[in-house]
């Protein structure tokens, strides 16, 4: 998980010499929230090819809405806010576009790990019942630490919504994870 | 053959979670997507390839198109009118039928005066 960010005198700065125009300052906001941009949209797209893609429209969004941005609120929750849309823009999108190719275009992971093979096949297939919001909602708690009222304001949804969520995630996963046969 | 079977528990399943959303480690990639991101927004938006460019010009095209069969159609019209003009100015302007013609034709039918001509001769 990374360490929070926000609030920090010297982002603040940096956010306000990118609102004046500064390139350099808009690389440096790239570079410091590229990563948990990625893991936010990670977490609501299906892919890591529609993560990378989810994360260039969120900052290209971002770079277009700068000067609407109040530099007395914590930047991190405005932009993961502005990814979170555009990941779930880009579902939406996908969902049409891609309604008869579904098999082919199953959660993709980016690594191999190494763990329980069966684990990791039924936890890939067990995270496609979920929905878009309860797998958003229990990678956003579980894996990035958000609390449930960080997940609300990023998400667009209620804190009790997240919280409901994320109970009725984790009983589908632990109900399609029984059972795994272990690796000799 | 046994075939051993197990339920994870929370945190093993928080880490297999972890293990699949695990985002890349190589710093070079971040350098790279980085500099993807920035000429992302330089550009102001994704490459498009040779249909989306057709496809925005579907909408011009079709209103030029609309615009062309207007044109095509008022010619057309246009056209027909002129020929009509023009005949019926020809009518209007052609020489009238001789007297002889015209009296013949009005008092002895055709057929009469081909017999009195067969007869008289």
């Amino acid at each position: 998980m990374l360490a929070p960010i926000d609030g920090a005198p010297t982002e603040r700065a940096i956010v306000i010499a990118a609102q004046r125009g500064s390139n350099e300052a808009f690389s440096a906001l790239v570079r410091i929230h590229q990563r948990r941009a990625y893991s936010v949209v990670r977490a609501i797209v299906l892919s890591h090819e529609d993560a990378e893609d989810a994360v260039q429209e969120g900052f290209l969004h971002a770079h277009r809405a700068l000067d609407r941005f109040r530099p007395d609120q914590p930047f991190g929750a405005w932009l993961y806010r502005i990814m979170a849309n555009a990941a779930l823009d880009l579902v939406r999108r996908r969902k049409v576009r891609d309604a008869d190719e579904l098999p082919d275009n199953i959660a993709i992971p980016f690594r191999d790990p190494a763990e329980s093979g069966e684990l990791r096949e039924r936890l890939q297939e067990a995270l496609l019942h979920l929905t878009d919001r309860q797998r958003a909602v229990i990678v956003l708690h579980d894996i990035e630490g958000f609390t449930h009222g960080e997940i609300g304001r990023t998400l667009g949804i209620p804190e009790g919504t997240a919280r409901s969520d994320l109970h009725h995630a984790r009983a589908t996963l632990r109900r399609l994870l029984q059972n795994i046969r272990s690796t000799p | 053959m046994t075939d051993h079977r197990w339920t994870p528990s929370e945190p093993e399943l928080t880490d297999a979670l972890r293990v699949h959303y695990a985002p890349p480690s190589d710093p070079s990639y971040w350098e790279s997507l980085e500099a993807r991101i920035l000429l992302h927004v330089a550009r102001g938006g994704p490459i498009e390839g040779w249909w989306s460019a057709l496809a925005g010009m579907a909408r011009p095209a079709l209103a030029a198109a609309a615009v062309l069969v207007f044109v095509a159609g008022a010619a057309v019209f246009h056209t027909r009118q002129l020929d009509a003009r023009n005949a019926y100015a020809s009518v209007i302007s052609a020489a009238p039928p001789s007297v002889e013609t015209a009296a013949r034709s009005s008092s002895v039918p055709d057929g009469d005066a081909t017999i009195d001509y067969i007869l008289s001769h």
